[in-house]
């Protein structure tokens, strides 16, 4: 080595200036760190204080025990919330997973304009759900909308006005909501296909298998993992379903189209029964973990497995 | 002067796995030391530790004289080239050199000076203003190894640098080290598990197994009279044939018994090796002997009384070019041997093989260490 | 693909590729469909839309909706249009995916390349946070923000979104970060440079891509929100959502459809721009964001 000076300063820090250096990293989290412990988790315990108060137009800390929560049971209003969520989400779920992996197989078959309808199939996604909604409820207008178009293509007797039958209504907001999602869910499948080794098939076919029976014995086999996903992120945009009820039947008719999330809404805003909101809002993350938990329990297990 | 001592270093993660357990390594101003061992033996957590990127649980690391140990890595004095370069992805090559200067506070004028001798000396000049995406594996590995010499820092840490090239390149690379080695003067601590690398490079190794320094010496001391079996068959290629084999007392001469696979049985004479071996007449050893010690009969060495020849089937033969591996059975087990490849017969032939026992170790079968 | 080219390019094969085509075409019309129509009413009279139907061209290209849309449209007690509240949304979103997005820069660099004790557990108990219904938070921010005196401000909203979106922002960040080599960092720290200058000279300057991704969703979410923009904005503060769905729902007389429509582009306009102008970050966003690291 030369014999110059060496280029550094030999200065040292001085454990002081270790120490602080030390810190650095939690000090920056810390404010993170914070705004979970009080906003996440403060706040659950707070929703939780409150769902065991008689709260109404104001929070009171009078405390009832378990009323609010059998309350909520003997509502028929939030009966209605919850069989809707399962009839709506089930649907929901079910049939995005359909048009999601069939179009992501139909898409990966060499099609020249792919770009362009990956595009188009996944744009709603960029939409709020109000902007859907409100474009959906128009479509569906009884007398202006899809009903007048097919009169006018010549079935004179047809006949579309869920959006306002009680009975129906909850569906048009499955169609909307597939609308919107559906396009993702082909997104990520299409993902999951372009993953899979495509020697895989070549082997398939090298022992005589058709395309079909490829895709249906191997291939989609294949996509488990992606269809868990889809299912956990589909049933969590409808638990959550709120904005898209909102705008296209603000629950109705009547209360034919609530869901947890616009009861829990109505309740704690508008009815002045914050007590029955913050019960009901319990029951919606007890919804939300039933789901994840097992999902979060997989997933680990599946990254220790390798 | 020591450039680097490592005092009874202890290394323990989480209050109960201890990855170091008390290291003891001394170097000399300019010595190349290497550190070599199978993964997990404990290499890279002591060169992290000497570079202060893991904190010790107990010893002293001293550098130049000096105690760095609760030191942070940027006040050690030291440069590290990383196994996977470590390059700043965002810098061209010249701000990558120039980075740990510019830390430092040294002036942009000496900066560029410096850089500019570093790449002449080797040889990227041309390369400054690219972005280490745009460089080969062997420029990449150029361009690491300047960013260590511009700062010209008291120890080199070098950390298994060689693994990502390929094997050409990696003899170029290795070469072209120990020339920088020898023209600087400089001291380094290099970390491998390449026993090639490390026979060739070293001034001194220091052979790790499960935390401890199995051995610590000059590479012939290293590869002559290995410490134990770990270190015998570690360093070496084709390892060293381990031959369990009864001792006995033959016309006041200790001697190692070998059977071939035909059942002949030989007697091998110990020599001089022998001479520690007394008390373990009657017993079984296990008998250390490198490939290239048992080969074809050489009519002007098998005349020397410390050499046998032993005949026997072949079982496989691989040629490698230079000379062709022959593998035989002896006392049960698999044993290579490395003979001229015009002497070589085909596989399940009988063959005349020479042994000599001149350079043959002893190792005591129960513990395992030298006798 | 063994004969894939020969064999195959029979009378079957085509008539199969007819019918892929032909599913994937109507398909692509079920998705267009709501947006031409909605362009097609937004620039219609009203007599017009009476007289044709969802897909019929506009008797004559009418400009009035989209102007009493944007500056006299009722929403609700005021008919002022839904311009302002564009402009609510801007200042919303602005500061909010920014502090969103630099908290969650520096929380990935921690919690990848400085980690403590501890500190995978505040990761998984932050992952958390991306998952909970958000009415389990409704009322307590309420009363918080009361108490702050930020209740029915567009500050509030800016808190709301940034105390919500920092878990995403930070598993986006982290999950790019986890896979820098560690190296870079101890061989910046060897060179000498400390916490703060390792962050800015060598992780933020290839962190473009991710920071892409991060500001387009949080913009994209922001954006669209539309519960806490409800519950926590009032009148003057409300967000463009908001407003969308006082026009909409809450307007009494005439429901006027072209004006409806051309409020509803309005709002959707900025998040449908960043798609189209940078889709591949905006898709690359979805799944980071949903399927978690």
């Amino acid at each position: 080595m030369s014999a110059e000076e060496p280029l550094q300063t030999a200065k040292q820090s001085s454990g002081l200036l270790q120490r602080i250096e030390h810190w650095i990293p939690k000090v920056v989290v810390a404010p993170t760190f914070i705004m979970m412990l009080v906003f996440i988790y403060g706040y659950i315990i707070w929703t939780g204080v409150l769902s065991a108060t008689n709260s109404r137009f104001l929070p009171s800390y009078d405390f009832v025990g378990g009323l609010q929560y059998e309350k909520l049971f003997e509502n028929p209003r939030w009966e209605t919330a919850y069989t809707n969520l399962a009839l709506f989400g089930g649907l929901f779920i079910a049939i995005c997973l359909f048009i999601g992996v069939t179009l992501a197989i139909l898409l990966d078959q060499k099609i020249r304009r792919e770009g362009v309808l990956r595009t188009i199939y996944l744009y709603p996604m960029a939409l709020s759900f109000i902007v859907t909604g409100t474009a959906w409820k128009w479509m569906l207008n009884p007398g202006l909308g899809l009903e007048k178009l097919v009169q006018d293509m010549g079935f004179e007797n047809f006949s579309f006005d869920w959006i306002v039958d009680p009975d129906m209504a909850i569906y048009t907001l499955v169609i909307a909501a597939v609308w919107q999602s559906s396009g993702f869910v082909m997104a990520m499948f299409l993902a999951g296909l372009r993953g899979i080794d495509n020697s895989i098939i070549q082997a398939a076919q090298m022992d005589g298998a058709s395309m079909p029976r490829i895709y249906w014995r191997i291939i989609v086999p294949c996509l488990r993992p992606v269809f868990f996903s889809a299912f956990i992120i589909l049933s969590h945009i409808a638990i959550k379903s709120f904005d898209l009820v909102m705008a296209m039947t603000g629950g109705g008719p009547g209360y034919a189209t609530d869901l947890p999330a616009t009861f829990m809404y109505a309740h704690s805003f508008t009815r002045s029964s914050i007590g029955l909101g913050a019960a009901s809002a319990m029951l919606m993350l007890g919804g939300v973990l039933a789901i994840l938990i097992p999902y979060l329990y997989s997933e680990l297990r599946g990254t220790r497995n390798g | 002067m020591a450039a680097l001592e490592i005092d009874n270093v202890r290394k323990v993660f989480g209050g109960k796995t201890e990855v170091l357990k008390g290291i003891n390594i001394s170097i000399e101003n300019g010595e190349f030391l290497i550190l070599v061992g199978p993964s997990g033996c404990g290499k890279s957590t002591l060169m992290n530790s000497i570079a202060g990127l893991e904190s010790i649980t107990d010893g002293q690391i001293r550098i130049g004289g000096e105690d760095v140990s609760g030191r942070s890595p940027k006040d050690r004095d030291i440069a590290m080239v990383f196994q996977s370069y470590a390059l700043y992805p965002s810098m061209n090559v010249r701000d990558n050199i120039a980075f740990g200067l510019e830390m430092r506070k040294v002036p942009k004028e000496d900066r560029l000076n410096e850089v500019n001798r570093v790449a002449k000396m080797l040889q990227i000049e041309h390369l400054l203003d690219r972005k280490p995406s745009q460089l080969s594996g062997g420029q990449r590995q150029r361009v690491a190894m300047g960013r260590a010499l511009a700062r010209k820092p008291k120890i080199y840490l070098f950390d298994e640098p060689l693994s990502n090239l390929d094997a050409k390149l990696r003899v170029e690379m290795r070469t072209e080290i120990k020339k920088l080695h020898q023209n600087l003067g400089t001291t380094i601590v290099y970390v491998t598990h390449d026993q090639i690398e490390a026979m060739t490079l070293a001034d001194r190794i220091a052979v790790m197994k499960d935390g401890i320094v199995q051995q610590f010496g000059t590479p012939q001391e290293i590869y002559d009279e290995p410490a134990n079996i770990f270190v015998a068959g570690f360093m070496g290629s084709p390892a060293m044939n381990f031959i369990p084999a009864p001792i006995q007392k033959e016309q006041g001469q200790l001697v190692a018994k070998v059977t071939t696979a035909g059942g002949q049985t030989y007697s091998l004479p110990l020599g001089k090796r022998g001479e520690n071996l007394e008390k373990y007449e009657g017993r079984k050893v296990i008998l250390g002997v490198r490939p290239e010690r048992i080969s074809e009969v050489n009519i002007t060495e098998v005349e020397r009384e410390d050499v046998v020849v032993v005949k026997t089937k072949t079982e496989i033969v691989e040629p490698t070019g230079p000379d062709t591996l022959i593998h035989i059975t002896l006392n049960g087990v698999e044993v290579g041997c490395r003979v001229a490849p015009d002497s070589a017969v085909k596989a399940g032939e009988d063959m005349e093989f020479m042994v000599d026992l001149s350079k043959a170790v002893f190792f005591d079968s129960e513990t395992e260490a030298r006798i | 693909m063994v004969n894939h080219h020969m064999a195959q390019r029979t009378w079957g094969f085509w008539i199969n590729r007819g019918i892929i085509h032909a599913l994937l075409i109507s398909a692509a019309l079920f998705y267009l469909l709501p947006l031409v129509v909605m362009l097609l009413t937004s620039f219609k009279t009203m007599d017009d839309i009476r007289a044709g139907n969802l897909i019929s061209f506009p008797a004559e290209f009418v400009i009035e909706p989209w102007i009493k849309a944007w500056s006299s449209a009722c929403t609700g007690v005021k008919c002022e249009g839904v311009g302002s509240y564009f402009f609510n949304s801007v200042q919303i979103v602005v500061p909010a995916v920014l502090i969103s997005t630099a908290l969650g820069a520096i929380n990935g660099y921690v919690l990848t390349k400085w980690r403590f004790r501890g500190s995978e557990l505040f990761f998984g108990l932050l992952l958390f946070g991306c998952f909970i219904p958000f009415q389990v938070v409704l009322l307590p921010m309420a009363q918080t923000l009361g108490w702050l005196g930020i209740a029915n401000t567009t500050t509030g909203l800016v808190l709301v979104h940034v105390a919500y979106g920092v878990a995403f922002t930070t598993l986006f960040f982290r999950n790019f970060y986890v896979n820098i080599p560690s190296e870079l960092v101890k061989a910046a720290q060897l060179d000498g440079a400390g916490f703060f200058k390792i962050f800015w000279r060598i992780l933020l300057p290839i962190s473009g891509p991710i920071i892409v991704v991060t500001i387009i969703w949080q913009t994209t979410q922001i954006w669209n929100d539309f519960l806490f923009g409800v519950v926590y904005g009032s009148g003057e503060t409300q967000p463009i959502t908001v407003a969308l769905n006082n026009l909409v729902n809450t307007s009494t007389g005439v429901k006027e459809y072209n004006v409806h429509m051309a409020a509803a582009i309005i709002a959707g306009l900025p998040t449908l721009l960043v798609y189209v102008l940078a889709g591949k970050y905006f898709v690359r966003g979805l799944t980071a964001g949903s399927v978690k690291g």
